[in-house]
């Protein structure tokens, strides 16, 4: 029994650790620019929670990255690595902006929903072909993805400056405006009720709740479904999933399918509150932020919201660290990446730890 | 004539950073380890390249370039061979860390975060028919028979092939499996350092943010496409680097929207693999981390 609750916290602190030595690492590349490291960190601190709105702020950049770890961790739970959940969601966000600015005078209990079902359609789309390539022609899904992602990058630079390019204006390079009823309500109305005032420039809205609802249902599809067991079955032990006799190949295309489903979810909290519009410089780059959370989330659905929230901090900090010491917001790319390194490794460390530590149990 | 001259020297330019990638690549995945870093090796060596030649000159900015490839490989060779953790995950990191650490350094330097002054690259040799050629594009082909001798007939050759292929039988023969692996890996980041600086110094004469457009990548495809074999690589390399400069020529006709131009090199990518996949044999125990039993 003692034992469990090392190896419980041992699990639980691995993140901890892997934050501490990423932190510390990139130290050095704050200090070839001559600024201290420790006033950096502190001013990200002091900038994201000095006032109730940054918290608020915090929790609406976290929003995409919740969706994008999730869809990269149930990759993950297959052994599978969608590296394509860059080029899925722009796909996705682009199918729903088409459905927002083209329909019109739906009521919004009807054109939102619309609006998600083409996100996740898009997603699945740009998913399907990864996993068709893998399923019947060996291709790895990791250079696949990869490419799609370039491809995707092409497409909509394509579709949003000939074709849907909003005439109506001169100035920029855009698809025309969601119609009002395709735009997701702010949950200012609600927290309001709470006695919580939030300022008009912070756009927190539903889909931030959709979000931990939807990594609720993916703990209990993974923990408490039997597809959830062939889901884990076949990442943990491919052999012995065969002889159980599940059909790896059908559990890799629902598996990968769905991943890619919540991969087209990434980019419509920013496409239906702040943007109302897709440009060329709509968000580019969740795809990877949620490789890295589904890292530091150890895979787990819960995990994943708090990394998410801790990315999430990290992108207001670095707004603050750029406009208050002048230090390039990229530090924070160079913090997420060495985090991936640290974590995994700390992770490898640990497990080696706990198996010898059940090896001796067993003895 | 002219024209197929020009045609034919544009895609010996296009081939050469897939190829020394590619070769890089041989090495690596010979040795058993995957490395998807590549790419991101690719971008340091394109950012310290242009900045060693800013600051100190050509020669000073390939060796920067190649030192910084190889840098961010043996974070690599640690994270993967030493710590045994997932290769995909560590080279998914690694070209984050390559974008994000040269987008910072450049607004540091260059006080730009996407691009640098016009920097010098070596003097060109004279080659026949070609004319004026970059001395890059010709190490670039010796390297081809170079690898494929040192792969086939040297003994380190061997051993790094062993390695790659049955890590336990190389480990009881007494070869140190660990070394070998790290001297795949720093070799594979040395010259996808090099391709990068190329793209820098002698492709372009500047540094631009995302100047390698995923060809580390595409090297990856390529060795695969040549069967982990160098003179496949460089026959794959060259389809590619053909399809890319080929592709220019259609966007100076305007016909199609250069947005589907820039497509083609991910296309015939997903195409090139998804013929030949099946048919290639990677060596046994690539991407499988070597342990040593516990006892």
């Amino acid at each position: 029994m003692k034992k469990n609750y090392k190896i419980l916290t041992l699990k639980i602190l691995a993140p901890f650790i892997a934050i501490f030595l990423a932190a510390f690492f990139s130290s050095f590349v704050i200090l070839t620019i001559n600024k201290s490291p420790l006033e950096v960190f502190y001013t990200m601190f002091k900038f994201s929670f000095r006032r109730l709105d940054s918290i608020a702020i915090i929790l609406y950049n976290s929003t995409p990255l919740i969706f994008s770890g999730l869809a990269v961790a149930i990759a993950f739970r297959m052994g599978l690595f969608n590296i394509g959940v860059e080029g899925q969601y722009l796909i996705g966000t682009f199918l729903a902006a088409f459905v927002g600015f083209s329909l019109e005078g739906l009521p919004p209990f009807i054109h939102i929903p619309l609006l998600i079902l083409s996100g996740m359609l898009g997603g699945m789309i740009w998913a399907y072909l990864p996993i068709y390539l893998k399923i019947r022609k060996g291709v790895h899904e990791v250079i696949s993805t990869i490419m799609l992602n370039y491809i995707a990058y092409s497409l909509i630079h394509y579709l949003i400056s000939e074709i849907f390019i909003d005439r109506s204006q001169k100035l920029l390079i855009r698809t025309p405006k969601l119609a009002p009823s395709a735009l997701m309500p702010k949950l200012h109305g609600v927290l309001a009720l709470f006695g919580i005032e939030l300022p008009k420039h912070v756009y927190l809205n539903w889909f931030f709740v959709i979000a931990v609802l939807l990594a609720i249902a993916i703990y209990y599809i993974v923990y408490y479904t039997p597809f959830g067991f062939e889901l884990r079955a076949v990442g943990q032990n491919p052999e012995a999933s065969r002889t159980a006799g599940i059909d790896k190949e059908k559990v890799f295309y629902k598996g990968f399918l769905l991943s890619g489903a919540i991969a087209g979810l990434v980019g419509l909290s920013d496409l239906m509150s702040y943007f109302g519009y897709m440009d060329l410089d709509f968000p580019r780059g969740y795809g990877f932020d949620g490789i890295a959370v589904a890292l530091i989330g150890q895979n787990d659905p819960f995990g994943i919201i708090l990394a998410s929230i801790l990315f999430g901090f990290l992108r207001r900090g670095a707004e603050g660290i750029q406009t208050l010491l002048n230090v390039p917001m990229d530090t924070i790319v160079i913090l997420q990446a060495l985090m991936i390194i640290t974590i995994v490794i700390i992770n490898k460390i640990v497990g080696d730890y706990i198996k010898r530590l059940e090896k001796k149990g067993a003895r | 004539m002219d024209f197929i001259v020009e045609l034919i020297a544009s895609s010996l330019r296009m081939t050469v950073p897939i190829l020394l990638t590619g070769i890089g690549a041989v090495y690596t995945e010979r040795a058993g380890v995957v490395n998807i870093g590549l790419e991101g090796m690719m971008i340091v060596g394109s950012f310290w390249g242009a900045l060693g030649s800013f600051y100190f000159g050509p020669y000073v900015g390939f060796l920067m370039g190649m030192s910084a490839g190889m840098a961010l490989a043996l974070i690599h060779a640690v994270a993967s061979v030493t710590f045994r953790v997932n290769q995909i995950v560590s080279g998914v990191a690694l070209n984050i860390l390559a974008f994000g650490s040269s987008r910072f350094l450049s607004q540091v330097f260059f006080k730009m975060a996407t691009t640098s002054p016009h920097v010098k690259g070596l003097r060109p040799v004279k080659i026949p028919v070609l004319g004026d050629t970059s001395p890059i594009i010709v190490l670039a082909f010796i390297l081809v028979p170079f690898t494929a001798f040192i792969l086939e007939k040297t003994v380190f050759g061997l051993r790094l092939k062993s390695v790659g292929e049955n890590p336990l039988a190389a480990d009881t023969l007494g070869v140190n499996v660990f070394k070998f692996k790290y001297a795949g890996v720093l070799l594979s980041g040395l010259l996808a350092g090099l391709a990068g600086t190329y793209l820098s110094l002698e492709h372009t004469g500047m540094y631009v943010e995302g100047m390698t457009q995923g060809k580390g990548f595409i090297a990856l495809a390529a060795m695969i496409f040549g069967n982990w074999t160098p003179y496949g690589t460089m026959w794959a390399s060259l389809l590619f680097g053909f399809a890319e400069s080929l592709s220019f020529r259609v966007v100076e006709s305007n016909v199609i929207p250069y947005q589907f131009i820039k497509m083609i090199p991910y296309l015939l990518t997903l195409a090139v693999l998804a013929g030949v996949v099946r048919k290639s044999t990677p060596p046994a125990a690539d991407g499988i981390p070597y342990e040593r039993e516990m006892h």
